[in-house]
């Protein structure tokens, strides 16, 4: 598995979004917080209240093509350390992330293949910073991306900006939305303009 | 007088002029691939060359171990960035980076001629239509980032196939993007030297200047550095040899020496005996030396070693001395004697001339010229330097009385050749050594080491290839293409787990005409392109660099091996596809091969004489079992030659029953004592036969030599017991050596010097003296 480095920053990128999504929208519900609604509140909430799946809607804009392409599926968490994303519209599709290993699978292509997130630094040392997170602490989160909060409790948006070269010259921000300790959009923008935004479908998975 | 003095003085002008010869002529090599064989067959001579300088060989296996995985990582990081700068490697891989820039651009400008996919039905309509829905699938996933910027000008997905091909072997583990070991306690390295392996001074100096290069990374103790690999092999080789050929002959040296003088009580005597032998010693080398142009240090340790031997002679001269006859006469009297033994001798010497092994070979030059010279020297050289009143110690009378009881033993001769065929019968231990690896003198440590690196690396040992030959580049490409799809069957049904194969990476001449051929005009593609187009959502105009690239491709110049050299693509190709007196070969390591002989049935199923099946390690051990079965045959042809030199010598055919009978006893026990001590006899052992049979003839003629009395008979025995000594302790010292090849001969020699001695002793008879 050995492809080159620009590829695979790009794909380390792609991973990455994915983590910050399933990680983000995999909590859920509202929670009791403290008084003061800061970063480190948020991430406890999302923490706390996480769901063990969820459904989604996702819509991908390119320079390449004329109209969005969309996809529905499923996000799954198993902890510690299992996620999922499962493409099942308009065909079936899984990256499955258990510890340091990522298997992706598709059906249309016949393809399943895996590869270990130590083949790409960039993305394990954010995976690291982001199970740091899950426990609460935003130290690890602060240290990877300049991260910035608006909004009030019941509606807020959480913008991430990479610090390392290697996430800026493939990802622009990944913007979260949401309310209370729910995610309601994600939306990830590359530097060369494209973008994808998820829509948390909130009790599909019940 | 006149003439003693005339002699003396042309004996020492010659060493004189022979000296200089030796400090400015002679060279001395210490390269081992000199002293390995051409090789009978072609696959043998195609296995030599790749040892002496093919890639395999300039395999250097590098771990860092000791420290936490992200200081390894980083010191991994440093340490291949400072031993590319060295200029020693043709390449350095850690796991960072397998392709670089220039690679990936002429991948991506000649993926129409270079993808496997590429035919006449790559561009219709339908597989146009299927591969813009994959295009479609692989934006909406993830790793759209990852794909789209070859999307408009490779919508078919050439580009990532190469990749893959190229990429398609499993890697060692990773870490933040280093190989490391499974447990990530050490971190790893491949590199392969511009020298060759087997050139053991660049090796010394490479490895020499990778140590230094770690040691300045590495402030604290901790980690430290693990080197293996042929060039480190050859380097620990020659290391113990020269090591080993000091110590050994110093010891050889010193311990004859001494036992000379507490034996004689001489110094007088110990500095004559130095004359034939040194005289011997000279003359071999300079023969040596005008033969092959050069010495191997190994001929020049282990012959010295060997010529030790010639020390018999000058003993016979002095235990035959009494206080009524001067040197030359008591000369005169024991010649023909010496002269039949030192006859025969060399005839068993000379024999290893013809082995076609150039380190025997050059051996049995320099034993053959360097016994003949000690012996002319003893013979009219050393009397002269005899001073007149020279009397070696007085021989304690009855000493041949002890001995004479021997001969009342003579029984048991045939006991212990009996016992040894038993043994030999019924041993475990095989009688034949067929495994070339127990002849390497590396420590079993050390081949542990490479053993576990090379797991670790999945670089593992290459024991099975396939050959494809040709005349030229284009039929071993075309060759290699056929074969393709056949291994793609065997690996489908696991007889082999894997291929390496150039065609994977370069198609022939042919093959990549065929594709351009195949390619469709513009208009052509536009046309079904814009069908297949029809319904899906991409942006208009977004191919045309798709279509300009396929123009382009149609006229394009072939892709030829010459356009990678340089580059890591390149450097695998060169291991791949070589040229070899004026043939082309490439060679295809096979990995996880389940069952050899199934392999081999299948291969030549096949019937394509240009292809052929190869299992190195067999390969190697034949080559080794031939020269072995060779050297038997030439020591068999020595003994039969020897057996009729005697014969006509001795004028009798009786009385060789005495001579030659207890060296075959001899040889028959040293065979089975060999193989009790858990050894089983390789070439180097059959080669030491020669110098048994060379010894006990000398032992057994002197035994029955007919001695005017008492005293006489006891001096020669007491002669013959120094002679013997001498030898056991010059090749039991030899057998102490750790280099398997010295410790064979060293072992066989000793043990049948003995038994020469004892057998010969016990089967000599008196009654016969008078025809000697």
């Amino acid at each position: 598995m050995t492809f080159g480095k620009p590829l695979s920053s790009r794909r380390n990128c792609a991973l990455i979004c994915l983590f910050v999504l399933l990680e983000c929208v995999v909590r859920a519900s509202v929670a009791a917080a403290g008084p003061e609604w800061t970063v480190e509140t948020l991430l406890a909430l999302l923490k706390d209240q996480r769901e063990p799946s969820v459904g989604f809607e996702e819509a991908t804009y390119s320079s390449l093509l004329t109209e969005p392409l969309k996809v529905r599926g499923m996000l799954r968490f198993t902890p510690p350390a299992t996620m999922e994303k499962s493409i099942t519209d308009p065909f079936h599709e899984r990256y499955l992330i258990e510890g340091d290993k990522v298997t992706f699978e598709s059906e249309r292509k016949h393809v399943r293949r895996t590869i270990s997130l130590e083949d790409y630094p960039a993305l394990r040392s954010f995976v690291e910073a982001f199970r740091a997170s899950l426990t609460g602490d935003a130290v690890q989160l602060h240290k990877v991306y300049e991260v910035t909060m608006n909004g009030t409790r019941g509606k807020w948006t959480l913008l991430l900006r990479p610090k390392e070269t290697t996430g800026k010259s493939v990802l622009d921000y990944i913007l979260l939305t949401g309310s209370e300790g729910r995610v309601a959009t994600i939306a990830i923008r590359s530097t060369d303009g494209d973008r994808s935004v998820m829509t948390l479908l909130r009790g599909a998975a019940r | 007088m006149s003439r003693r003095y005339s002699v003396a003085s042309f004996w020492v002008l010659v060493m004189i002029y022979g000296l200089w010869l030796v400090f400015t002529r002679v060279a001395v090599h210490s390269e081992l691939a000199d002293l390995l064989p051409e090789g009978t067959t072609s696959t043998q001579r195609l296995l030599l060359t790749q040892v002496r300088s093919g890639v395999a060989g300039r395999l250097m296996l590098l771990a860092i171990d000791g420290g936490g995985p992200d200081e390894l990582s980083d010191l991994s990081k440093q340490f291949s960035e400072r031993l590319r700068a060295s200029g020693h490697f043709t390449l350095i891989a850690n796991g960072a980076q397998a392709l670089d820039q220039g690679d990936r651009e002429i991948l991506f400008q000649s993926r129409y001629l270079l993808s496997p996919q590429i035919g006449p039905h790559s561009f219709s309509t339908d597989s146009l239509r299927q591969a813009l829905e994959q295009r479609l699938d692989d934006l909406r996933s993830p790793l759209a980032t990852l794909i789209k910027q070859t999307i408009p000008g490779d919508p078919t997905g050439e580009f990532m196939t190469l990749l893959s091909a190229w990429s398609g072997q499993e890697g060692p583990a990773k870490y933040r993007g280093v190989w490391v070991s499974r447990d990530r306690s050490k971190a790893l390295l491949l590199a392969e030297t511009k020298a060759a392996g087997f050139d053991a001074d660049a090796q010394a100096a490479i490895q020499q200047d990778v140590r230094q290069t770690f040691a300045s990374l590495v402030e604290h103790a901790a980690p430290r550095l693990l080197m293996s690999g042929p060039g480190v092999f050859a380097v620990e080789i020659k290391q113990t040899i020269e090591a080993e050929a000091w110590w050994l002959s110093t010891a050889a040296a010193t311990l004859v020496l001494l036992f000379l003088y507490l034996s004689y009580r001489s110094i007088t005597l110990v500095l004559l005996s130095l004359i034939p032998l040194s005289t011997g010693i000279m003359a071999g080398m300079l023969a040596v030396q005008g033969w092959s142009g050069f010495i191997h240090g190994i001929t020049l340790g282990f012959g010295i070693t060997l010529l030790g031997v010639v020390d018999d002679y000058p003993i016979h001269l002095f235990s035959h001395l009494t206080a009524r006859s001067s040197a030359s006469a008591v000369m005169d009297a024991i010649w023909p004697t010496m002269r039949v033994g030192v006859l025969t001798t060399t005839i068993g010497f000379a024999s290893l001339l013809l082995g076609g092994f150039p380190a025997l070979s050059q051996l049995g030059l320099f034993a053959t010229v360097g016994i003949l010279t000690a012996a002319v020297v003893t013979r009219w050289v050393l009397p002269i330097f005899v001073p007149n009143d020279f009397l070696p110690r007085q021989i304690r009378r009855g000493f041949s009385s002890s001995l004479e009881r021997l001969s009342g033993m003579k029984l048991l001769i045939p006991v212990a050749v009996l016992l040894a065929c038993g043994a030999l019968l019924w041993s475990h231990t095989p009688l034949w050594e067929t495994d070339v690896a127990s002849m390497s003198p590396v420590s079993d440590a050390k081949k542990q080491l490479d053993q576990q690196l090379r797991q670790e690396l999945s670089a593992p040992d290459v024991r099975d290839l396939l050959v494809i030959e040709g005349q030229t580049e284009e039929d071993v490409l075309q060759y290699g293409e056929v074969l393709m799809p056949k291994l793609e069957r065997l690996r489908a049904d696991n007889t082999i787990g894997g291929y390496d194969l150039i065609s994977t990476y370069l198609p022939s001449r042919r093959m990549q005409q065929e594709r351009q051929k195949s390619l469709p005009e513009r208009n052509v593609v536009k046309r079904d392109l814009e069908i297949a187009l029809r319904g899906l959502p991409f942006a208009p105009g977004l191919f045309t660099p798709f279509l300009d690239a396929i123009e382009t491709a149609r006229t394009q110049p072939v892709v030829e091996r010459k356009v990678f050299e340089g580059t890591a693509l390149g450097i695998r190709m060169a291991s791949l596809l070589f040229e070899q007196s004026q043939n082309w070969t490439a060679v295809v390591p096979l990995r996880g091969v389940a069952d050899r002989k199934r392999l081999g049935e299948i291969v030549t199923g096949w019937n394509m004489p240009t292809v052929a099946y190869v299992d190195l390690k067999e390969e190697s051990n034949r080559l080794m079992t031939s020269y072995r079965d060779r050297t038997f045959a030439i020591v068999m042809g020595g003994l039969l030659t020897i057996t009729l030199v005697l014969a006509i010598g001795l004028k009798s055919i009786r009385v060789l029953w005495p001579i030659l009978l207890p060296i075959m006893s001899a040889l028959v026990v040293v065979a089975a004592v060999v193989n009790l001590l858990g050894e089983s006899l390789s070439l180097f052992h059959i080669a030491t036969f020669l110098l048994v049979i060379g010894l006990g003839l000398d032992y057994a003629l002197f035994f029955n030599r007919p001695e005017g009395d008492e005293e006489a008979r006891a001096r020669t025995l007491y002669g013959l017991l120094v002679c013997s000594t001498t030898t056991i302790l010059v090749f039991g010292i030899l057998a102490s050596s750790t280099i398997p090849v010295l410790h064979a001969i060293g072992i066989t020699a000793a043990i049948g010097s003995f038994c020469c001695l004892v057998f010969a002793g016990m089967m000599a008879q008196k009654e016969l003296h008078a025809a000697v």
